[in-house]
């Protein structure tokens, strides 16, 4: 029965080499158009999301500004400003920050023998490396003896490294931070990258000792500060209770934004995650639209085939089949011919995928991946349009009257 | 075991009704050998395929072993086209692609009889037929007469007690229809019920008596042979 049921479909196909060539290239390029589109959407999404974690993970900038909004008798328009050691306070008080750091920033010119850059430089606190992702690939970053003692010991990135030193080995080497030596304890790994604040990309930034800055630059406020909340899905109560703590502490209202102007990475995250997972749908519903034309395609095949076996199907219904065994021989043959357009598809995109350049693709797209989720959607699709397909020729072949089919 | 009460059977064609049968009462005892004939048009192979359950009549019950099989859905018919008929047509109806081994093995294939089974069973069908030696070859590559043993080895696979013949050896020659006309003989004689229809009064001859039809109705019933 499977023998001659698969004789069958042999036959269908091979009979009528230039139908069979457009019904299966129907499915082959729709199940082609899906994988391809799911696979460039989910990796675009990742990309960006990895691009985009360069800054840190669901991290919350704050950055002290100008009130506008009157407080307890005092006018708006003054200045908030924040020092370093209100924040081991803040810490304290505060429950649900896993780690801060303060950041200074400035651009400053920075020598190497006779390599001179102008480029910038972050004071910063231990906690920023894993805060920022700052991660080092040689050495080490800024730790505990660095700030306590206020060291001249400096971070660099990939890139400010590999134009001062040219290919050298600069961890141990000192470089000239203003004409003032620092010894370089590492450097950072390369880092994707796609947002930033104040001064440039953390693969051009020299870091130093927050301490450090302060001395050698006289400044007593923060630029900003970095907090990571323990749970990202907490972060507005976090912010909410951190503008609180500084309202009551440097006199502003609470509800007044712009006195401390708030970046909330987890909040852009969940957003950012939402409008990936709709763009992927969307993909996925323009890829189906296309495979289910191929889909159409083989129902409107299979009905001209039910039509040429009406004599078989007449036959099969005298010698007793019912009408289910009927249904189910047109609706598998129908379900075959998705099958093997849906196989060969998924082999053309399996095999571009593999042919194409995905090193210098990736900065811009990611590198899109057969994922197992994407097989699995794809899979799915294909067994609605075959279920769709193969069923309106089914029925119409086990409704045939054995009469008037044996008549033909 | 077979027995027609006032059946009718009118085709619409649109607006316009034709009445094939009108008001037929047959009774076909077990192990009777009938014949039924009539001009062309008359309503025979409209009787037989009613009786076949291929077709379902517009008015009177048939019971067919004392049970009524009017009403009953499409698949329960198929059951007994399955078990209780074996239909041979005049055009054999075999499937053209298949062997003469698939094309006997075909009923069975629709009740879950294993393997095994089956081929003991079609084995035995070609050894009666005398076509042992055609097992592999298409109804393509047989003569008239070889594809109508095939269709009667398939009438005969689920061992039905009853064979309805509609002009078996209407395209066939003299010779080739008598050697079909020995098989239903044998069967016969097995203690098979057989109807039969033919305008060949040699072949007539086969059976125990006849029944003419005239535009629908019986005109004569029991003529022995
Ligand atoms: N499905 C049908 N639709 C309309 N008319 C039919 C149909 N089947 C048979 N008939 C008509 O019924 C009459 C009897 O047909 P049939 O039983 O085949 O006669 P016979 O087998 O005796 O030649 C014929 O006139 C035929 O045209
Ligand atoms: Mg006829």
């Amino acid at each position: 029965m499977i023998l001659a049921f698969f004789r069958n479909l042999f036959r269908d196909l091979v009979r009528q080499p230039l139908r069979t060539f457009l019904t299966l290239s129907g499915v082959t390029w729709g199940t082609f158009a899906v994988i391809l589109l799911l696979a460039f959407g989910t990796g675009i999404g990742k990309q960006q999301m990895k691009q985009f974690r360069g800054m840190g993970q669901s991290i919350i900038l704050v950055f002290p500004g100008q009130t506008t909004m009157t407080y307890n008798g005092l006018p708006k328009g003054r200045r908030i400003q924040v020092t370093p050691d209100e924040l081991p306070l803040l810490q304290a008080r505060l429950p649900g920050i896993r780690a801060l750091s303060p950041e200074f920033i400035s651009s400053r010119n920075i020598r190497h023998g006779r390599e001179q850059l102008l480029n910038t430089v972050r004071g910063v606190d231990v906690p920023f490396e894993r805060i920022r992702n700052t991660i080092p690939g040689q050495g080490r970053f800024i730790n505990e003896y660095d700030v306590e003692q206020h060291r001249r010991n400096c971070f660099l990135g990939a890139t400010i490294a590999k134009n001062l030193f040219k290919g050298m080995e600069p961890v141990g080497k000192q470089v000239m931070i203003e004409g003032v030596p620092f010894t370089v304890v590492g450097v950072m790994i390369e880092k994707d990258q796609n947002s930033n604040y104040n001064g440039m990309r953390d693969t051009h930034c020299a870091f130093i000792p927050w301490t450090t800055y302060m001395t050698l630059y006289g400044v007593k406020y923060v630029q900003n500060f970095i907090v990571q909340p323990s749970d990202p899905a907490l972060s507005k109560q976090t912010i909410a209770a951190l503008r609180n703590y500084f309202g009551e502490r440097l006199g502003f209202n609470p509800l007044d934004k712009d006195a401390l102007f708030v970046w909330d990475f987890s909040d852009f995250e969940r957003q950012f995650n939402v409008f990936f997972t709709a763009f992927n749908i969307f993909l996925g519903i323009i890829g189906s639209f296309t495979l289910l034309v191929g889909g159409v395609g083989v129902a409107s095949i299979m009905l001209v085939v039910v039509e040429e076996r009406i004599r078989e199907i007449g036959i099969k219904l005298a010698v007793g089949a019912k009408r289910r065994a009927i249904m189910w021989q047109f609706f598998a043959e129908a379900n075959c011919i998705i099958l093997i357009g849906g196989t060969i598809g998924f082999l053309l995109a399996a095999l571009l995928l593999a042919l194409l350049p995905a090193k210098q693709l990736e900065e811009y797209i990611g590198i899109p991946k057969l994922n197992p989720l994407v097989g699995i959607v794809t899979v799915l699709i294909l067994l609605a349009i075959g279920t769709i397909s193969g069923l309106t020729p089914a029925r119409r072949a086990a409704a045939t009257d054995p009469i008037v089919a044996l008549r033909k | 075991m077979i027995e027609f009460r006032n059946i009718s059977k009118v085709y619409k064609m649109g607006e316009v009704e034709f009445v094939a049968l009108k008001g037929v009462f047959i009774t076909v005892q077990k192990g009777d050998f009938i014949s039924i004939m009539g001009p062309s048009g008359s309503g025979k192979s409209t009787l037989m395929n009613i009786i076949g359950c291929l077709d379902t009549p517009s008015e009177g019950s048939y019971y067919l072993e004392g049970k009524n099989v009017s009403g009953l859905t499409f698949d329960q018919l198929s059951t007994i086209r399955n078990r209780k008929v074996g239909f041979v047509f005049q055009n054999f109806n075999l499937l053209p692609y298949a062997s003469a081994y698939e094309n006997i093995e075909l009923p069975m294939l629709f009740n879950g009889k294993k393997g095994a089974e089956r081929k003991a069973r079609v084995d035995e069908l070609l050894e009666m037929v005398g076509l042992a030696p055609w097992a592999k070859h298409r109804p393509t590559e047989m003569s008239g007469g070889q594809q109508q043993r095939v269709a009667i080895a398939r009438a005969l696979a689920m061992d039905p007690p009853i064979i309805l013949a509609d002009e078996p050896t209407g395209n066939l020659d003299s010779k080739s229809g008598h050697e079909i006309m020995e098989i239903f003989s044998q069967l016969w004689k097995g203690g098979r019920t057989i109807l039969m229809v033919t305008h060949d009064p040699a072949i007539a001859a086969f059976s125990k008596s006849t029944i003419r039809l005239l535009d629908g109705a019986v005109q004569a019933n029991g003529i022995p042979n």
